[in-house]
């Protein structure tokens, strides 16, 4: 069987004049997560629109577990999952009153479904509320709820848009290792998300930005990129110095962190003594400047100056 | 047809589980068939009168009696002066004043003729038509009865006969129409909020990537409403005929089945609404502006035929106007199907067409 869960080739959706999504191609091959980073409104969702079947694309092609997205969409939604990044279940239904409408709804026979929700159930630990309604769960357990939700009819391919926003780091980590556990099964998750330690996590990360992917890659390669151009200043004032550093030849971009700042810049060395020469002239007091590797905040706030440029 | 089952199960538990809208449910129809049956009564009767007798004869005690009797006067209080009966009028005490001048008696007996007066408030017309219709005749059997004029020999005897309503009860009039005002004002309204709540909330979001379809789910969020629909017709129509002695002439098998054509009227305004509306609130805003007009022009209340003629025309658009006359004909009359043709199918068009195009519009602003 073939092993690529989507492929997608040059999408586009446009708008009226507006195009939402450019050219947007990448593959992503079964049991690996993809995460799929940008900016609210930067074409993430029409994306995940046009991959699950609900939006047809203006231009481009696309497969689904082997489906076409312009003419097999109904087939595509048979095939994937999809968490949305609201809770969308219903909450005045219990956990498995939920679970049951859309596993009838996805067609799974009364036995199988009863065993079904049995097992997802025990997969995500949600055993112990099943009579719970909906919305007297926590943040956490919802979402839990949701992609379990999303697997009762196994698919092989899930959409995840945002799948822990607004969830407290614990809630995070357990749903992280409940969609770990998925893609060991051999699942292919399309996670978009704005945390970039969560984008640490996924196998291929691309940047998407104002409708385009800038850069594709896995994290530790993307950040190898950039990496060597980073130089981390703690200095005082901060401000000031961030105002003042901005304005020099070669500098990028300056994002501050605390009591430190990392100012990306074209040229390591070369931007290393303007720096300095800058700080006496302006009476900033340097305590330490070190070039470091980067972090994917780095990346994507690189990325999306660049792009600006 | 499992889909639309499994979504019928899920809205049914909606409904159950929101206990407040299931009361206003239950209650509404009961509560309206109350207020009409009890409060909307058009049959006036027992006006606050006030009566300055200046004669105070055997006749003109007689006279006011005759009015007594009648049931339509109630004699509030005995006047004596002008003012009295004016500042009674002015202050809305009296409804009517009955004004018998003085030797009333003495001129009758001499054949002189006299003047009898009655002085009605007019700013309200339904009683002041009722004022002025019934002492008019009240006075000439008054005549009659004393033998104060011959009694000619009529060469036509006119004898006015009322069928179905003998005694023009407005209950027989009101409580069958309720049937389609409670309707029109619920089903839309749950039914919009309904399939709104989805969108508003998001739940349309989660369904969209399954494999359902679009009339399944309609279908399947509708019938629950459809059955609602039905218990309603059903309490209004036990309550009007325990409480209210409304007899039901007709089938009530084909009322049934009508009711059912007005139902999918309604639900499907309800659903075209829900395609219009992004949030319960705009929803329920719709379903009244459709329902305030349908209730005052359809002839539940206001009679079609004293309506100027656009506006009679403009009743012909509204589905409560051939429900409201297939309810009262199976009701009162008695009639069956065939009767009813005339008024049958329109509300099947009505129907066919609203729920075509809700439909269309539903699928087009899922896609």
């Amino acid at each position: 069987m073939n092993n690529i869960a989507i492929q997608a080739d040059k999408l586009t959706r446009k708008f009226g004049k507006f195009t939402a999504v450019d050219e947007v191609s990448f593959s992503l091959p079964y049991g690996s997560i993809f995460g799929f980073l940008g900016a609210n409104g930067a074409g993430k969702s029409t994306t995940i629109r046009m991959l699950c079947g609900i939006l047809a694309p203006t231009s481009g092609t696309g497969q689904v577990a082997g489906f076409d997205v312009q003419t097999q969409s109904e087939l595509i939604k048979t095939a994937i999952g999809y968490v949305s990044q609201r809770f969308s279940l219903y909450s005045d239904l219990t956990v498995t009153e939920n679970l049951t409408f859309y596993g009838q709804i996805y067609g799974l026979s009364n036995s199988d479904l009863k065993n079904r929700i049995e097992e997802v159930l025990l997969l995500s630990g949600l055993d112990k509320y099943r009579n719970r309604i909906a919305a007297e769960l926590s943040g956490g357990w919802k979402q839990k709820l949701a992609i379990i939700n999303a697997i009762l009819h196994k698919p092989r391919i899930i959409f995840l848009d945002e799948p822990t926003a607004g969830i407290d780091p614990i809630s995070r980590r357990s749903i992280w290792e409940l969609l770990y556990q998925l893609a060991e099964s051999g699942v292919a998750l399309f996670v978009t998300t704005h945390y970039m330690e969560e984008a640490e996590r996924c196998n291929t990360i691309a940047f998407i930005s104002r409708a385009k992917i800038l850069k594709i890659g896995t994290p530790a390669a993307l950040k190898h990129e950039i990496s060597g151009q980073l130089l981390q200043v703690e200095c005082s004032p901060l401000m000031k110095a961030s105002r003042v550093f901005s304005k020099l030849e070669g500098v990028i971009g300056i994002t501050v962190y605390g009591t430190t700042m990392n100012i990306n810049v074209k040229d390591l060395e070369k931007s290393k003594g303007l720096v300095a020469k800058a700080a006496k002239e302006q009476e900033i007091n340097i305590v330490s400047m070190q070039p470091i590797s980067a972090t994917l905040e780095d990346v994507f706030s690189v990325l999306d100056t660049e792009r600006e440029t | 047809m499992r889909n639309i089952r499994a979504v019928i199960f899920k809205e049914l538990i909606h409904i159950l589980r929101d206990r407040k809208t299931l009361v206003l449910i239950a209650l509404m129809p009961l509560m309206q068939v109350m207020i009409y049956g009890f409060g909307v009564n058009t049959d006036v009767k027992h006006l606050r009168t006030y009566v300055y007798d200046q004669d105070q004869t055997y006749l003109s005690r007689r006279l006011v009696d005759s009015f007594v009797h009648s049931d339509y006067f109630v004699v509030e209080k005995k006047s004596f002066s002008l003012q009295d009966v004016s500042a009674g009028l002015n202050k809305g005490r009296a409804q009517a004043v009955l004004i018998i001048p003085p030797k009333f008696t003495a001129d009758i007996l001499k054949k002189k003729g006299s003047e009898l007066q009655m002085i009605i408030d007019g700013s309200d017309s339904t009683p002041a038509n009722v004022a002025l219709n019934s002492s008019q005749a009240i006075v000439s059997a008054f005549l009659q009865s004393e033998r104060l004029i011959q009694v000619p020999v009529m060469p036509i005897t006119f004898q006015p006969r009322l069928w179905y309503n003998p005694d023009l009860k407005s209950t027989f009039f009101m409580l069958p129409g309720l049937i389609g005002l409670v309707l029109q004002l619920m089903v839309p309204m749950i039914t919009a909020t309904a399939i709104v709540r989805e969108k508003e909330r998001g739940n349309i979001e989660q369904l969209l990537v399954t494999p359902i379809k679009p009339y399944e789910l309609i279908l399947g969020k509708i019938i629950p409403y459809i059955i609602i629909g039905i218990l309603i017709a059903a309490s209004i129509v036990t309550a009007m005929y325990f409480m209210f002695q409304v007899p039901i002439r007709g089938n009530i098998f084909t009322l049934f089945c009508l009711t059912l054509v007005f139902l999918i009227v309604c639900l499907g305004l309800g659903l075209w609404a829900s395609t219009v509306a992004d949030n319960q609130q705009q929803a329920s805003q719709i379903v009244m502006f459709f329902a305030m007009p349908s209730i005052l022009l359809s002839g539940f209340i206001f009679p079609r035929e004293a309506m100027p003629v656009v506006v009679h025309h403009i009743g012909y658009f509204i589905p409560l106007t051939y429900f409201v006359k297939i309810v009262r004909g199976i009701i009162l009359k008695g009639m069956g199907f065939g009767d009813l043709i005339a008024q049958v199918w329109p509300l099947l068009l009505m129907a066919a067409f609203v729920i075509f195009f809700s439909i269309k519009r539903f699928g087009k602003r899922i896609a």
